[in-house]
């Protein structure tokens, strides 16, 4: 095989021979970034997606909705139907939530009013929420506890004051959260909202409720329970899981991102069209350079090594800037896709980012894996007559 | 003279193209042998095999019959991993065309072939920097091949060849593209070489006045070896 001296040497005329060639070089590395870009956008909007509306093992919570409604305007539920949910079998908690959005429409920057009983956030959200804030937020009814999405989209912090869907609130603070529909959430008081918005409808309605479940195994068994409790009154309801409840409502968004992830492919198969398309052109012009290399005593392993180190180095410094670029800008954008009151949020992903550098690499080396063995077997004196 | 043992020997060498369905026999039934420190000159037509006489003895071709023992190898058996590792060490060899590589500097070009030897970083850069000064091109190590004038190519392409320190080096035309003053210059070089290190050389040449620089003078006509005036060894 060949020593560590003659592989640093190889990587070392590699290096080279992309660098004196710069505009051809340049080209492919723009080519191969813009197409990683592409590549871990759709990556990171999809993750998201899923994320949010895949059905998880020992999901608890349930979303109690208006039968056949399908935005937070139009679900309207009494919020005495509270009591009758809590004596159903199986259930543990149950927060009636007023859902104010600033856009019902597919959006990517909406802001989602949660009007919840205090004692209700307070149980669900103590270890989210830092003592001071949650202070800060039970001590004034007009308060308000941010998504992390949110308070950096719109980079709030405590003390701010904001407005959105015709609601000013006080910013009390921000919480720590991981779960998707909280990302752009503005947690405010259930009688505030309420009070803020009597235009759409009484002081005591709410657009749903969140249940949780005692137990997983009994989460359709539930669902099922409260559906049929409602049936006959004269708001009846659609009981889902937290997930399915998002799912539902992002069916387009789903579909979108599954188009998105067929442009992620093509972008994967443009990586690998375009180094294998440079390394072959190259290749084919520097004939006589590989019987040189030849003469001088560079056996079929080592020209070999050589092409396939070109198209490596091509993939991976056009695969890091793609993937940095994409990261930073989904970091930097903060984006959430929202929709009917839910929210899939887009958060930047360091494995993403990892995982579109080695797919470049892996696309580059066996895009350069042919035009290495046609360099390696040339004849030497064929390659000088060319 | 005391008893030289011979770097190169052909005996019944081949060498034959299919072309067209038709077989041109290019080398026939050639013997040469050459004791090692000589500096001869192979001169012949064009055409008549003196490029592919050399590409034989280089290792970049393989012959159609008979044998080939260079520096104290059968190359002939070797596999083509074996004959590139042999080429490394014991050949050098300069193109009538230079053959730089365009994209590499004087100083990366020399360096080159040195990649496939195991030696360290510091001991490369002091061989390179010697070959350069040899050649008397030290003040053009920064310079790209487009950068320099054919004498200067020709200098670097020889700092290249004998940067790895062959037994044998090989000149196909060396000064064949070159004007008069350069041409007398690489000469020199070349006969220093030979002087001063007892390298061997086989250069290929048609020209009767380079001739005169080598020992012994070989003609190639239509692929046999007739050597005119006796031998020097
Ligand atoms: N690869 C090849 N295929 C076919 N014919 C070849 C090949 N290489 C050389 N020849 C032929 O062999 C003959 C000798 O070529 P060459 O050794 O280059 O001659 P010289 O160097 O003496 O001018 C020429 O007739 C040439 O056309
Ligand atoms: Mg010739």
């Amino acid at each position: 095989m060949i020593g560590a001296r003659e592989a640093s040497g190889i990587v070392t005329l590699a290096w080279r021979g992309l660098r004196r060639r710069p505009t051809r070089t340049g080209l492919v590395i723009a080519g191969i970034a813009v197409a990683i870009f592409l590549v871990c956008t759709v990556d990171a909007m999809s993750s998201g997606v899923k994320r949010a509306t895949r059905a998880a093992a020992g999901e608890t919570a349930l979303v109690v909705y208006r039968q056949n409604r399908f935005c937070p305007f139009t679900s309207q539920l009494p919020q005495s139907y509270e009591q009758d949910i809590r004596n159903i079998p199986g259930v543990s908690t149950v927060t009636p939530v007023k859902i104010v959005v600033s856009n019902c429409r597919a959006s990517l920057d909406v802001v989602t009013f949660r009007g919840v009983p205090a004692e209700d956030f307070a149980r669900d959200h103590a270890t989210e929420t830092s003592p001071e804030a949650m202070k800060a937020w039970l001590s004034r009814s007009d308060a308000a506890l941010l998504g992390p999405e949110l308070a950096a989209r719109r980079r709030l912090v405590g003390g701010d004051r904001f407005t959105a869907a015709g609601v000013d609130a006080f910013v009390a603070g921000v919480i720590e959260s991981d779960t998707p529909q909280d990302q752009s959430s503005a947690f405010v008081h259930l009688s505030f909202l309420q009070e803020q918005l009597k235009r759409g409808g009484t002081g005591t309605v709410v657009t749903q409720f969140d249940v949780r479940v005692t137990d997983p195994a009994r989460l359709e068994e539930v669902a099922t329970a409260i559906d049929a409790h409602f049936a006959a009154d004269q708001s009846p309801t659609t009981t889902r899981a937290e997930t399915a409840h998002v799912a539902r409502a992002a069916t387009d968004v789903i579909a979108l991102v599954g188009f998105a992830e067929l442009l992620g492919l093509a972008g994967l198969a443009a990586v690998f069209a375009l180094v294998a398309n440079a390394i072959v052109l190259s290749m084919r012009s520097r004939e006589r350079e590989v019987s040189i290399l030849q003469t001088l005593g560079f056996t079929r392993l080592h020209l070999a090594l050589l092409v396939v180190t070109e198209a490596v180095l091509l993939g991976g410094i056009g695969g890091v800037i793609g993937a940095l670029a994409s990261y930073f800008t989904i970091a930097f954008v903060r984006t959430a896709m929202t929709m009917e009151g839910v929210s899939i949020a887009v958060p930047p992903s360091a494995f993403i980012a990892v995982l579109g550098v080695g797919l470049a690499m892996a696309l580059s080396l066996a895009a350069g894996i042919v035009p290495a063995i046609i360099a390696s077997r040339q004849s030497i004196v064929a390659g000088f007559r060319s | 003279m005391a008893t030289v043992e011979p770097i190169i020997r052909c005996s019944s060498l081949e060498k034959h193209y299919e072309r067209g369905g038709e077989t041109v026999r290019v080398l026939e039934k050639l013997d040469l042998t050459i004791t090692r420190g000589q500096f001869v000159a192979l001169m012949g037509p064009s055409g008549s095999g003196k490029t592919t006489l050399l590409n034989l003895l280089a290792g970049i071709d393989r012959p159609t019959a008979g044998g080939l023992v260079v520096d104290g190898q059968d190359i002939t058996t070797l596999s083509r991993a074996a004959l590139a590792h042999w080429r490394a060490r014991s050949v050098g060899y300069i193109f009538q065309l230079y053959h730089l590589v365009p994209v590499l500097t004087a100083y990366e070009n020399v360096e080159l072939p040195l990649y496939v030897h195991n030696i360290s970083r510091r001991e490369r850069h002091r061989r390179v920097c010697e070959a350069l000064e040899s050649v008397s091109i030290s003040d053009r190590h920064a310079h790209y091949p487009s950068q320099l004038s054919g004498g200067q190519e020709q200098r670097v392409a020889i700092a290249r060849a004998i940067v790895t320190q062959p037994s044998l080096l090989l000149a196909d035309e060396p000064t064949g593209d070159l004007d008069r003053a350069s041409a007398a210059g690489i000469m020199e070089l070349l006969g220093r070489l030979h002087r001063e290190h007892g390298q061997t050389i086989v250069m290929v040449t048609h020209d009767p006045a380079t001739a005169v620089h080598a020992q012994r003078t070989v003609h190639l006509d239509k692929g046999r070896l007739v050597e005119p005036h006796g031998v020097a060894s």
